[in-house]
């Protein structure tokens, strides 16, 4: 099939909606939430089908409309967005995920949490222990993929939090126990290479499997642990051959924030990733051009898509469409092949009050517009 | 040959403080009952290096950001910037800028020691950063080389200490974890030398310690051997233990005996086992045990139950030393 050129994607959570927080607390809506509701439901219709819902949340009556309901118009709400920006892969911006790592370890056996540690400031997250081998409770995210599929025009995307990242978040007790002597780093690479790949193999990959079977076709391994410790490039590769060895999906690998040089050529040895979905706008600007790494991947004969960040979730300036469309026609020009480009924002948009956000998707679908057109027609 | 344990870094904060600092940002919680909480916990944490019989007490600097926070907030020539990963962690500090040379001002970090080592000075462990790492992770926008800044720093927390010492402190820690990292050569290795003939000057008759962290520190032995201060620390965690160099110089050497990157337990025969091994090669005329690195790393029971792992070496080791220690 032939694809038009610069295809956008959504790539991961958004913020959410006041009157979603205040609905699935069972909180009566204020007036600015039930603004927000109508302004974006006039824009996007995104409530049509469930008038009958969005009425009750509109007239207070959050705690008889329930809290999945209110999640399943959160996703309708992410939907509606993504797609009335013009997104040709869409999710539901994770209305119903809190987090990344929280909610699929309690899917797993072998896991208990130990507590808070603190991220920075006032910042912490919960982090569990595997004190057992792992194994999966049940396959997740399926009840979420179901209803995009039900409800998506444009073909879903399902991200997923990838088993190195899941690992390098948790404490590794029950396989560093087995590694005789002190536990020194030789003893602790050999015990993480175990942990990785057990939750790939006996927890991610049959969650994997499950979403496939429902008939999940683009699945987004999200490892943005991989750039923490460069030198378990490797590791980050098994647990993604592992996961989705035997599978038939279009796999893609999410990395952000991380310096990228550092984890090549290792990465490059990940089977079945069909596309590299990387944050570059971050670091473009200032005399920085934050697109140069893509020449390693061609240097390395490297031909897969690039699903290419070209908005930055930190900042709230948004984006050119022509500053866009400049980067992306860099990025071409390093790979040296407009075609495997997707173009998507740096990460997850949540990070955005929901008016930046839209606007620097509008921005990106914008860009993608004037890239193509100077790709096929470079004299206009 | 005298042992001594203490922490090297931080301790976390309890589940309530957890609760009680998010509520703070949240607005659901006063200022005021956020700080009778602090005052709670350290006095825990207190109790705690105290019923271990750890040499110094800390209060766990729960109240401190990052290492560099106090001195990015008071000091001159600084402010405060962008969240940056700290080292191979999912944890972060804000980078101090410089945008011009650097001036401390008196007082200013005595008074963000924690409570009860204000209470205390005489057993109190200072932690603050080491004059490298503090140079080479801070944004330096001042004009001044990395090399000067290095000196510069050094001559500061020299002021620092003398300060200090003068309200009574005694125990000083250096933290750099940047001398594994990234480790020094050439006149960057001389400017760290120069940095610590300063510092140790103006502490005098008290103990200083270097203590490095996250990385192996074989490569970079051959300066911390050189470094004029009472005692180098590594982690052992990430050191080929086996492969570091014997000495025959009697100084003090620190061992991060416990890893603060799992909650699993440290076993204390092998820690002794290789304590005194460590002992033998290096003779050192004092050895500090505790934490390999920062132990907010792990949440507060997992790394209170770690802890427990310094008597247990300590009492093994005098047993086998016959009570020396």
């Amino acid at each position: 099939m032939t694809r038009e050129l610069f295809p956008a994607q959504e790539i991961g959570s958004l913020m959410k909606p006041r009157w979603q927080i205040l609905g699935q607390h069972g909180e009566p809506l204020d007036e600015r939430a039930r603004a927000e509701f109508r302004v974006e439901n006039e824009r996007t219709h995104f409530a049509d089908a469930e008038s009958a819902t969005a009425e009750a949340l509109l007239a207070g009556r959050s705690r008889e409309v329930g809290a999945d309901a209110v999640r399943d118009l959160g996703a309708l709400f992410a939907l509606g967005l993504f797609e009335t920006a013009g997104l040709a892969r869409v999710y539901d911006g994770e209305a119903r995920r809190i987090e990344m790592y929280e909610y699929p370890i309690r899917q797993m056996r072998g896991f208990q949490f130990q507590g808070h540690v603190r991220s920075f400031d006032n910042k912490y997250y919960l982090k569990a222990a595997v004190t057992d081998e792992v194994r999966l409770e049940r396959p997740y995210h399926l009840e979420e993929f179901d209803f995009v599929q039900a409800h998506a025009h444009a073909e879903p995307k399902l991200p997923i939090t990838g088993p190195y990242t899941l690992a390098d978040w948790s404490y590794n007790e029950h396989y560093l126990a087995r590694q005789r002597g002190w536990k020194g780093p030789s003893a602790r690479r050999s015990a993480q290479r175990e942990f990785v790949v057990d939750l790939a193999k006996h927890a991610i990959r049959p969650t994997l499997a499950a979403l496939i079977e429902h008939g999940c076709r683009v699945i987004q391994i999200d490892e943005p642990a991989a750039g923490t410790h460069p030198d378990e490039a490797d590791l980050v590769v098994e647990g993604f051959n592992a996961a989705t060895e035997g599978l038939d999906a279009e796999f893609s690998m999410h990395i952000c924030y991380s310096e990228y040089r550092d984890l090549l050529p290792q990465l490059l040895e990940a089977k079945r990733c069909h596309q590299w979905a990387w944050e570059f706008a971050n670091r473009d600007g200032d005399g920085r051009d934050g697109y140069e790494v893509l020449k390693a991947l061609r240097d390395y004969g490297d031909t897969r898509e690039v699903g290419l960040g070209v908005v930055d979730v930190h900042r709230d300036e948004v984006e050119t469409p022509e500053r866009v469309s400049d980067r992306i026609q860099r990025a071409a020009r390093y790979l040296g092949d407009p075609s495997r480009i997707w173009v998507n924002p740096d990460c997850g948009l949540r990070t955005r009050k929901l008016d930046i956000a839209t606007r620097k998707l509008e921005s990106v679908v914008r860009g993608a517009v004037l890239a193509r057109a100077a790709f096929e027609n470079p004299r206009a | 040959m005298h042992v001594r344990t203490g922490l090297t870094g931080p301790f976390p904060r309890s589940e309530a403080l957890v609760s009680a600092t998010r509520d703070l940002d949240r607005g659901r919680a006063s200022a005021e009952v956020v700080e009778a909480l602090y005052l709670r916990t350290e006095a825990e944490v207190v109790a705690l290096e105290q019923r271990l019989g750890l040499d110094t007490v800390t209060g766990g600097y729960l109240r401190w950001p990052d290492l560099f926070r106090p001195f990015a907030e008071t000091w001159e020539g600084f402010t405060v910037g962008p969240l940056t990963r700290w080292f191979e962690t999912n944890t972060f500090y804000r980078q101090p800028i410089l945008h011009a040379p650097p001036g401390r001002i008196p007082g200013a970090i005595s008074a963000r020691l924690p409570p009860p080592l204000r209470a205390d000075p005489e057993h109190a462990g200072v932690i603050l950063p080491g004059p490298y790492t503090f140079a080479g992770l801070l944004e330096n926008r001042s004009g001044e080389t990395d090399e000067a800044l290095v000196h510069r720093l050094g001559r500061l927390l020299a002021e620092e200490t003398r300060e200090l010492a003068g309200l009574g402190y005694t125990t000083f820690q250096f933290t750099e974890p940047l001398l594994v990292d990234r480790p020094p050569s050439g006149a960057s290795a001389e400017a760290v030398l120069a940095a610590y003939r300063a510092i140790q000057t103006s502490i005098g008759r008290g103990t200083s310690l270097v203590w490095t962290y996250g990385g192996d520190a074989n490569p970079v032995f051959p300066l911390l051997d050189r470094l004029p201060v009472s005692g180098v620390g590594v982690d052992l965690a990430e050191t080929d233990w086996e492969a570091i160099p014997s000495s025959s110089e009697p100084r003090g050497l620190g061992l991060g005996v416990i890893d603060p990157r799992t909650t699993l337990g440290e076993d204390p025969s092998e820690v002794v086992r290789i304590v005194r091994t460590l002992q033998q090669r290096r003779r050192p005329s004092t050895l500090w045990l505790g934490p390999g690195g920062p132990l907010d790393l792990v949440p507060w029971e997992p790394a209170a139950r770690k802890l427990e792992v310094l008597p247990a070496v300590r009492q093994a080791l005098a047993q086998r030393d016959g009570g020396s220690s």
